[in-house]
């Protein structure tokens, strides 16, 4: 007897969910049911036809696949040749912080305090997850230190084994430009909490990276 | 106090429920039942690592189990406690509500496991000892754990590039200060322990030998050379001078990986020259100073996981044992039969049938 199963492109599309992160075979199948329009709402109702929420849906991701794409001096997302960071002339002479991912940038923009521009690595040195310094972008950032307009590099990376590592790594290749400061952001306990809510180890680094009242 | 245990896929058991008593009860059955799996399943429930397997959990799956992996359950001190475990995910649950860190999980309970492989601890490497320091440090500091897995994550990024590519130095040098930093800590952790728990020993191997044996010392060995107490400076020194060799043999040499806990009888290793009984002895010892240092350190007993060595005791240090064990602790104990009872058992029987399932055999004094 024929086993009978959604059509095709129906199937593909369940595939293509399923590969997205966070979502599982049940998952996939529903958001694409409902893509299609046939879950819950009667063909044609509201004007639209079968299908419709699925089209703007396919709209925005084709659009967004062409236009956007990382910015080559620090991959940033943009839409033009540079991203709004880089275009943006009053951040020139401040300094250059350096990041994990791109995903890292708008944190720290959105604190407002920074006012220089970033260089996302794409990742970390991690030996064990086979990422070595060939796979990070760090020849477009000592192209970018060479260049000489910033004073100070932040080293923004991450608290854990490899993040500490890749900060030694850049620390150790930035030493070649004497007249550029590097410096890595400070450790220590969320703001607005108690010491109750830290855990051990971020305890125990805000103590040894204390500062002096008087 | 653990009152109950559910075990779902774990070792050999599909599916399986024990209802616990506060004080001892016993697992009796033949060989190869499971009787050990219970108590390892408490061991895995409360503390998220196994006496047995090494560090990864991946073999305590029941073989064949449709989903993968395994489940633990249980209630300890009125909490309820929920380990899911499968190759790809672990999850921990408190009172229903998902932990995205094990810290307070890991704060409710503690518990010394004694088993005939306890002997290791004297005639083994020195990885087994650095385990049951590593065991013990983490149930008495919660930093212990963290630090010691940023140790390990270190040590082995550090040693896959020294194997893979030995040549790039700069980036195994950008190693050297989270390793530094955690070895460092690690091994002020571990020399304080050894600290603390050396006059336990001493006085537990007294009161198991009756004063017989020679005095037992303890001397905590560190794995950076060189080690003056000097911290992260004598371990940087350490690296420097050890870069030459370690480039030849392709592994970080020096290091709290390398530490050790020596064991001395009246100032000799007592791996080389105690006879077995001492040797014996001094394994229950440490496992007894364990106990002690833990009721001391928390206020209440920790949970006490005997896996079939009542049997192999002679009666005269299977008393003392008894009598050196903190009061009121709570006793999980397997054994093949019960004969070495002097008295009725203190607490329920269970018997452990082919079929790998659970019979009241005595209901408990």
């Amino acid at each position: 007897m024929q086993r009978i199963d959604y059509p095709e492109p129906l199937q593909r599309l369940v595939f293509q969910l399923k590969r997205l992160p966070g979502i599982g075979p049940r998952s996939a199948e529903r958001i694409a049911l409902w893509l299609v329009g046939s879950a819950h709402a009667t063909p044609g109702r509201n004007g639209q036809t079968a299908g419709a929420r699925g089209r703007d849906l396919a709209t925005a991701i084709t659009e967004t696949a062409e236009a956007v794409h990382p910015c080559p001096q620090c991959g940033f997302f943009t839409t033009a040749p540079l991203c709004a960071i880089c275009e943006d002339d009053s951040r020139a002479g401040g300094p250059l912080c350096v990041v994990e991912q791109p995903t890292d940038i708008l944190p720290l923009e959105r604190t407002g305090v920074f006012r220089g521009r970033y260089h996302a690595l794409g990742g970390r040195l991690a030996p064990l997850d086979h990422v070595s310094p060939e796979d990070l972008n760090i020849d477009g950032l000592l192209d970018r230190v060479r260049a000489g307009h910033a004073a100070e590099v932040i080293l923004a990376l991450g608290a854990d084994v490899e993040g500490e590592a890749t900060a030694q790594y850049l620390a150790g290749l930035l030493r070649e430009f004497p007249h550029v400061r590097v410096t890595r952001i400070a450790q220590g306990l969320p703001a607005g909490g108690g010491l109750e809510a830290a855990d051990e180890l971020t305890l125990s680094r805000a103590l040894t990276g204390r500062v002096r009242l008087t | 106090m653990l009152l109950r245990l559910e075990l779902r896929d774990f070792r050999c058991f599909p599916f399986l429920r024990v209802e616990i008593t506060p004080g001892a009860q016993f697992f009796v059955g033949p060989n190869a039942q499971g009787k050990t799996s219970i108590l390892e399943a408490a061991c895995v429930l409360l503390r998220l690592a196994s006496p047995r397997a090494g560090s990864t959990l991946a073999p305590l799956v029941r073989w064949n189990a449709p989903s993968g992996g395994f489940a633990l359950a249980g209630s300890y001190g009125g909490r309820e406690l929920r380990f899911l475990y499968s190759p790809e995910r672990k999850k921990l649950e408190l009172d229903a509500v998902e932990q995205s860190r094990a810290n307070e999980y890991l704060r409710l309970a503690r518990l010394v496991y004694l088993g005939n492989s306890d002997l290791e601890l004297v005639r083994g490497s020195g990885e087994t000892r650095r385990r049951f320091l590593d065991f013990l440090g983490a149930q008495i500091e919660p930093l212990y754990r963290v630090n010691l897995r940023a140790y390990e994550r270190a040590l082995r990024s550090r040693n896959r590039l020294l194997k893979t590519a030995p040549d790039r130095r700069r980036e195994i040098a950008a190693y050297d200060v989270p390793l530094v930093e955690a070895g460092t800590l690690l091994t002020s952790l571990r020399r304080s322990l050894v600290a603390e728990l050396t006059p336990w020993a001493v006085g537990a191997q007294t009161a198991i030998s009756a004063g017989d044996d020679p005095t037992l010392g303890l001397r905590y060995e560190s794995g950076i050379r060189g080690d003056n107490n000097g911290g992260a400076e004598d371990f940087t020194a350490a690296l420097h001078a050890s870069r030459a060799e370690e480039t030849r043999l392709r592994q970080t040499l020096v290091g709290p990986h390398r530490d050790d806990l020596c064991l001395t009888l009246a100032d000799r290793a007592a791996a080389e020259f105690a006879s077995e009984g001492q040797q014996r002895t001094v394994a229950l010892a440490l496992k007894l100073a364990q106990a002690s240092l833990l009721e001391a350190v928390w206020k209440t007993p920790p949970l006490l996981l005997f896996d079939d060595i009542f049997g192999e005791l002679d009666p005269a240090r299977r008393n003392a044992l008894l009598a050196a064990l903190p009061a009121g602790a709570q006793q999980l104990i397997t054994t093949t039969h019960l004969d070495w009872l002097d008295a009725p058992p203190a607490g329920p029987v269970w018997e452990l049938t082919d079929e790998s399932r659970l019979r009241l055999r005595f209901s408990g004094g």
